[in-house]
């Protein structure tokens, strides 16, 4: 019984260690060059809880620590407004947020600035009060939309959202997620803006990533909101639906930081400027199939692309 | 007739030496339980009453919304377990009967891969492999909380005396009739405590229904925590946290009435 207890006891010791072994290994430091002109900056990128968020985090992860740093990227964080917390609190370096979100969600306004320009330098204004600073930001606009089976759209001749409100009431069937039913600049926005009137059966709730697969089976809903930078949009053949009354706030990408990180390393800025303009909505979308449609992990497509624009 | 009846009772009366002394049913200490969850849920409607309330919490906490989702996640919860109930009861039996090694692996191995994967995603991929909602969400609840009720019914049955299956056989009783008169009943008390734990899992676990349009409590929770409003998302917890407690109570008086006289 001894000799039993001690090689149950030794299993169990080598089975630990073993699992020790196995913690999540994403090469946090690149073999970048120790001379860098971040050398000396260190923490993690965050990322809110979708593929987009993921690549970009990988991407300045690996851009950083290829100039010096030695940063990594951190995926695990469900929400805006979690993410947003763990900037201030310091826990992360900086993450890719939205005009948009950042002037609705945390700022507290309830009407968007109209124009691309004028938002981001209204949110730059509202942010920098309290301490966090936005680089230049890319091209791309992931703004919220309704996208429709592009056969189904065609069928029911509607192509911007201010016609759904003109369908019977049985075609005006919507799949939705958690955070979007509830925010003012989302669902109940949409609903008076548009004149949108239907019972809450005609709504369903689903999990963001459900949401295509489910839009583009059509059975459930007939309108999905999607991002508008994701990559399944085409290769699930939607149609996106015109925002002809201009609801959706523009959620032009950016990289936030805090302000106290960019006087202490100002050369983040000259580094992330690199790749920001390379961003368009077009690009985002090519980015966002590959991790989305394709399977492929968002860190090597990080990777293959920063290796493509001749970066690292 | 009433000899058999006679000595069925002298059986069932022979594995207990000693008669339990039956207390009050309804005593203060059973009360204890739903008294707490009262006073939990009485503290909780309290402070969701006290503090301001924006836009985005007050489309959550309200009591149109909160009852729809009570209602839907008690719909799912004993729609699951009934239908845990109903499948996985017979499915010990034979299990238990079945002297095929292989059938009786095979059932437990795949009892314990659905509670073992993750709920979540069971449920999600389930979604897209067929499709959202309800039934979807139901299968997903029974796979997860199949095993406890499995187990406790094979372990039910395979811890009675076989002397007592070998009388009542001797006494001229089929197989079927030794199952349903001697075996079950003496078996109800550990199978109905496997019942008791799936209702609680399956309350737990309904929370994920969210995510398929299957309703839920889940939808506070996941809401509160991604807009980062926590009196949303404490008081989705907290209720359904009261739910389950309130279930394995009832479950427990309900294990006490069912209880066969003489065990």
């Amino acid at each position: 019984m001894n000799k039993r207890t001690m090689s149950l006891i030794g299993v169990l010791a080598a089975g630990a260690v073993a699992l020790t072994g196995c913690s999540a290994g994403s090469p946090a430091a690149e073999e970048g060059s120790a001379e860098g002109e971040l050398s000396g900056l260190t923490g993690e990128i965050g990322a809110k809880d979708f593929s987009e968020q993921y690549i970009l985090a990988h991407i300045t992860s690996q851009l950083l620590n290829a100039n010096g740093a030695d940063t990594s990227a951190n995926t695990t964080v469900v929400g805006s407004a979690n993410v947003r917390s763990a900037l201030e609190s310091d826990e992360f370096l900086g993450y890719w947020e939205y005009t948009g979100t950042s002037w609705i969600t945390y700022n507290g306004n309830t009407a968007p600035v109209a124009g691309e320009e004028a938002q981001f330098d209204a949110t730059k204004e509202a942010d920098a009060a309290n301490g966090i600073a936005w680089l230049d930001p890319a091209p791309f606009n992931n703004t919220y939309a309704f996208a429709i089976l592009s056969d189904k759209g065609e069928e029911l001749g509607v192509s911007s959202l201010s016609d759904i409100a003109a369908l019977p009431e049985d075609e005006q069937t919507f799949c939705i997620e958690s955070e979007f039913s509830t925010r003012d600049d989302g669902w109940p926005g949409l609903k008076s803006a548009y004149g949108i009137d239907v019972p809450d059966s005609n709504v369903a709730l689903l999990d963001t990533g459900v949401i295509y697969d489910t839009t583009a089976k059509g059975d459930v809903c007939n309108f999905g909101e999607v991002f508008a930078t994701d990559g399944r949009i085409s290769a699930l053949g939607l149609t996106v639906m015109e925002d002809d009354e201009s609801f959706f706030p523009v959620y032009q990408g950016g990289f936030t930081l805090k302000q106290s990180t960019l006087d202490e390393f100002p050369a983040i800025a000259d580094v992330m400027a690199e790749i920001a303009p390379m961003l368009t909505t077009a690009e985002m979308q090519r980015l966002n199939a590959l991790a989305d449609v394709d399977g492929e992990d968002p860190e090597d497509i990080a990777a293959d692309w920063l290796e493509e624009m001749g970066l690292i | 007739m009433a000899v058999r009846t006679a000595v069925e009772v002298e059986l069932t009366g022979a594995i207990q030496t000693v008669a339990p002394v039956r207390e009050r049913f309804w005593s203060l200490r059973r009360m204890l339980t739903p008294i707490v969850i009262v006073a939990v849920l009485l503290a909780l409607y309290l402070w969701i009453a006290s503090i301001p309330l924006d836009s985005i919490m007050q489309r959550t906490l309200n009591w149109d919304y909160i009852l729809l989702r009570t209602r839907e996640h008690l719909v799912l919860t004993f729609a699951a377990s009934f239908l845990v109930a109903i499948l996985a009861i017979p499915t010990g039996i034979i299990a238990s009967r079945t002297t095929s090694r292989l059938l009786r692996g095979t059932i437990l191995t795949v009892a314990n891969i659905g509670q073992a994967t993750p709920a979540i995603g069971f449920i999600i991929l389930l979604a897209i492999i067929w499709q959202i909602g309800f039934q979807t969400a139901l299968i997903a609840l029974v796979a997860y909380s199949f095993l406890p009720v499995l187990r406790n019914t094979m372990v039910g049955l395979a811890q009675i005396d076989p002397n007592i299956t070998e009388s009542a056989r001797g006494m001229g009783m089929t197989p079927g009739q030794v199952l349903t008169r001697i075996e079950l009943p003496l078996a109800v008390p550990v199978i109905l405590a496997g019942l008791r734990t799936s209702l609680v899992f399956a309350v737990g676990v309904a929370t994920v229904a969210t995510f398929i349009n299957a309703g839920g409590l889940g939808d506070m929770i996941v809401n509160g925590l991604k807009l980062q409003r926590f009196p949303v998302l404490i008081a989705g917890a907290v209720i359904v946290s009261c739910i389950a407690l309130l279930i394995d109570w009832i479950a427990s008086i309900a294990e006490d009435v069912l209880r066969p006289r003489g065990i």
